[in-house]
């Protein structure tokens, strides 16, 4: 029997615009959900998108991706990657999955949105078959650190992760529900799909799956690398969007959504992203900087498809690319010294091989985040533990969640961005979350940061403890440095040598 | 007698850190609970009075002077640093 040809027949078989006859066009897409902006229909019905494909050749497709991927796996399971792998590797894999797996089902929910409520064919199209990616994310994501549950607990977090109130995940928790879980379809497409997939999944996806491979991890390597092929083509359900809103005169409404995701991204990736870049990962597996990539994937191809599509770069564009510069070492930092509250083992990445390294590819390390890691290095060579650990919590941002830092040293430039809004005040780490904030009060307003909670009674005893108790992280599952200070010897040894 | 939040930000250091100080103490004592949670930590120390003012303020605040009549609210943001150093110059960021 002759087939067709999928461009013969796709267009009929994808209009499934219907006239409602039962109920009005209102109700049956509430601008609550479509959240079109006012848009009739019509507006919507020059959606093309880019990427076309068919449930056939989605299921085709897909069915080869896992098989490379789970048959990589299979392949490797005696390779022992779990004990051979550098401590510092382990940290990536950890974090990488507990803030991301769970955070891939949730996205399926927001695709769900944007198949009932997408005003285009072609963007419920789309969305059916990211709904089904993000579906196969959360799955893969869970099924693989599964392996090494029975070795190392903190594995468990993968799935654990999502449903604590451990601080990190409070703040991938946060961001993803206001952009993807709360957001009308429009909203999703251009906050999920336009701003977070098309400008910073590259980052998490293509960037470690390049320090995965170097690092001898296939298995690793390949997971991400088939996912990251899945998100560059659902990513795409954002673009015509923004040229539709462009063209119907709701640039400002499209820019304002995209310009918050793309700030709120860039504050987690900052945390999530930065210190396996240039921390965790061992030094002579890393590729590129953080910042060289956040410079080739965000500044240079993202700011271009912005331009390309007739928006504008963001109006704090210039402070974004100064964070760059800094940001990532504050909340490595951060991390690190408050250890016990996360659920990987950090690697501090200071011996002085990585000094030097950090000091290459950020000239000015050593004056700033350096002056910081000289006390907490001078501590550990004296034995001096309990000084390497905090004793009070640092202040977290009302918007990202994460807490607020910035360059140390004699530059000295860290500040609070306050609020004071219906009587509350709020602590903001820039001007960014702050605007963030200021956009919809009324979204962000009755949310409690941990400090919040902590102030308000809610952690008890007020003590680490109790905070480690109500962060759900229970003996066995708490951070400590990834290499048990061997570090620090590296650091012995080098002035000993010196001296002699 | 109260206890009483403060978010503290000390000169040279990176984070800004919660600070429980009493309604009753002074500047001088408010400096050095916040002392505590930095210098040896992550800051040198380093001889000299640590002064307290109001983030932004050119001026600190008298070091006898109380919390309770500093007409602060909870949890606002005091630079902490050490008096005569450059730290009065600086130009926080944006």
């Amino acid at each position: 029997m002759t087939v067709l040809n999928r461009l013969d027949w796709y267009d009929i078989a994808r209009n499934t615009n219907w006239t409602p006859k039962y109920v009005s066009d209102q109700e049956l897409f509430p601008e609550e959900l479509t959240c079109a902006f006012g848009l009739a229909a019509e507006a919507f019905e020059e959606y093309d998108e880019p990427y076309k494909t068919t449930y056939p050749e989605y299921v085709k497709i897909q069915r080869e991706k896992d098989a490379g991927a789970y048959s990589v796996k299979a392949a490797l399971e005696r390779s022992k990657i779990y004990e051979t792998a550098s401590p510092g590797w382990l940290a990536v894999l950890k974090s990488h999955f507990g803030a991301i797996a769970r955070g891939e089902y949730s996205a399926s929910s927001a695709e769900c949105r944007m198949v009932r409520f997408g005003r285009a064919p072609g963007m419920r199209n789309m969305a059916t078959f990211g709904m089904m990616d993000e579906i196969r994310h959360s799955q893969i994501q869970l099924f693989f650190p599964h392996q090494y549950v029975s070795k190392d607990r903190q594995f468990d977090w993968a799935f654990k992760a999502y449903d604590t109130n451990e601080w990190a995940m409070l703040a991938a928790r946060h961001f993803f529900d206001d952009m993807m879980v709360t957001r009308g379809a429009v909203g999703v497409g251009l906050m999920l799909t336009f701003a977070f997939e098309t400008g910073f999944t590259n980052m998490q996806f293509l960037g470690l799956a390049a320090d995965a491979a170097e690092a001898g991890d296939w298995s690793f390597s390949s997971l991400i690398s088939s996912i990251q092929t899945d998100e560059s083509r659902h990513a795409q359900i954002g673009g015509p969007l923004v040229q539709i809103l462009v063209k119907n005169g709701k640039k400002a409404e499209a820019q304002r959504l995209i310009d918050i995701s793309i700030w709120r991204a860039w504050k987690l990736f900052s945390i999530l992203t930065g210190p396996a870049m240039d921390y965790y990962t061992p030094l002579e597996h890393r590729k590129q900087s953080f910042k060289e990539f956040m410079q080739e994937w965000i500044v240079g191809q993202f700011e271009r498809s912005l331009l390309e599509l007739g928006l504008d770069k963001p109006w704090y564009w210039d402070n974004f690319l100064k964070e760059i510069d800094e940001q990532h070492h504050g909340m490595h930092l951060g991390v690190w010294f408050w250890r016990p509250t996360v659920w990987w083992n950090p690697a501090a990445g200071v011996s002085p091989a990585e000094r030097q390294w950090l000091e290459e590819k950020y000239p000015g390390w050593n004056e700033t985040w350096g002056h910081c890691w000289d006390v907490i290095t001078e501590n550990a060579l004296e034995g001096n533990m309990a000084k390497t650990l905090p004793e009070t919590l640092p202040v977290v941002c009302n918007m990202c969640q994460l807490p607020i830092n910035y360059t140390p040293g004699p530059k000295w430039t860290m500040r609070d961005f306050p609020l004071t809004y219906a009587g509350r005040d709020y602590h903001f780490c820039s001007e960014g979350c702050r605007w963030v904030f200021e956009q919809e009060p009324g979204r962000y307003k009755d949310h409690q940061s941990l400090v919040d909670r902590f102030l308000d009674g809610q952690i008890q005893p007020p003590d680490l403890g109790g905070a480690l108790k109500y962060m759900s992280l229970a003996p066995g599952e708490m951070g400590d440095d990834a290499l048990k200070f061997a570090w620090v010897e590296e650091v012995r040894a080098e002035r000993l040598k010196k001296a002699s | 007698m109260a206890l009483f939040p403060l978010t503290s930000n000390f000169q040279e250091d990176f984070v800004l850190q919660l600070v429980a100080v009493d309604t009753e103490n002074n500047m001088d004592e408010v400096a050095a609970a916040a002392a505590v949670h930095s210098v040896g930590r992550r800051v040198k120390a380093r001889p000299g009075v640590l002064r307290v003012r109001r983030q932004g303020a050119s001026e600190p605040f008298a070091r006898d002077l109380k919390v309770a009549d500093a007409g602060l609210r909870p949890m606002e943001c005091v630079e902490i640093y050490w008096e005569g150093s450059t730290a009065n110059l600086r130009e926080p960021r944006h």
